[in-house]
């Protein structure tokens, strides 16, 4: 659990907000990419599995399915439970694994979860509740992502035959 | 009427790129399949393997939200199961209440996997399937459809 009573500058959070899914149609990932709210030229990758990309999408584009999707379960949980989703937060990067917590909160108690960025930004999504990334989380962010990305691009153009046999 | 169903297995349905869940009455030899998605059978079978994933996966939050605040899911129920729109009820238990919330069958049976709460289908709905179906789908099976599956 964290304190969030005195804010260190690590601590401190910036909002962002879903931008894009990119697609990588040769893998089952997709990037989700958020940008700062404030500064919109500031972009944050997560890569999720094509699942969470689509579930993400989904949510984005206020598409109704015609049977509840798993978010949308949570979402009717939450509900069924008086329980309101105040936000969502990127709170650590270890090994190039992001850690979200989802904040919520029921009769002025609030309560964290423990959550993978990808389903937090889905229901976030869905409540909906704003989108955080701690300063800490922002700092430590390299270009390690951009650079694997790149280089996943440029070894998959190369596994790519120049011309398709279609 | 509903009756108590236990999960066989999880197959691969090479002609519909899906996956089939395989539920089976406890007394009787009925059968009902369900075509779930690749994420959702995924998660079926993590559940099913007891297999702790490092991150929580979705059903695992899922259920954390629900642990958060003491709600406990009591069963699951297949109500329906017609083209593309299948149904569940999942009833849980909250502050002496209990819900009734509605939800896909994939959805309903990874979080009762998790819950060790019972799964139940209506007899309606297991005779509206046509287990015929099913057994012809199996004998078609060759022996390399049954892989392994990768969650």
């Amino acid at each position: 659990m964290m304190s969030e009573s005195q804010p260190s500058a690590k601590h401190k959070l910036v909002e962002f907000k879903v931008d894009r899914v990119i697609d990588e149609p040769s893998t089952d990932t997709r990037i989700v990419v958020l940008t700062q709210v404030d500064s919109p030229s500031d972009t944050f990758p997560i890569w999720v599995g094509a699942a969470e990309g689509s579930a993400i999408k989904l949510a984005m584009d206020t598409m109704v399915t015609p049977r509840p999707m798993s978010h949308d379960l949570i979402k009717s949980f939450i509900e069924h439970l008086g329980v309101a989703v105040r936000r969502i937060v990127i709170t650590d990067v270890k090994s190039s694994t992001y850690y979200a917590t989802v904040y919520l909160e029921n009769k002025g108690v609030e309560r964290t979860i423990d959550a993978r960025p990808s389903d937090a930004i889905s229901l976030a999504l869905r409540a909906p509740c704003p989108i955080y990334i701690t300063q800490d989380v922002l700092a430590r962010r390299s270009n390690d992502n951009l650079d694997a990305w790149l280089a996943k691009m440029e070894s998959k153009n190369l596994g790519t035959p120049e011309v398709q046999e279609t | 009427m509903i009756v108590q169903m236990h999960l066989k297995g999880l197959m691969f349905d090479p002609y519909n790129n899906a996956y089939i869940v395989i539920l089976r009455e406890e007394d009787r030899s009925e059968m009902l399949p369900i075509w779930v998605g690749k994420a959702e059978a995924g998660s079926i079978s993590l559940a099913l393997e007891n297999v702790a994933p490092p991150r929580p996966m979705t059903h695992d939050f899922m259920k954390s939200v629900l642990d958060a605040y003491d709600a406990k899911v009591i069963s699951v129920v297949i109500t329906d199961l017609s083209e593309n729109t299948y149904f569940a009820k999942i009833h849980m238990m909250y502050e002496d209440s209990e819900y009734t919330v509605d939800a896909r069958p994939s959805d309903a049976i990874a979080l009762a996997l998790r819950c060790n709460a019972p799964i139940f289908a209506s007899e309606t709905v297991i005779r509206k399937q046509n287990t015929e179906e099913l057994e012809q789908w199996l004998e078609n099976l060759k022996p390399e459809d049954f892989g392994k599956l990768d969650s």
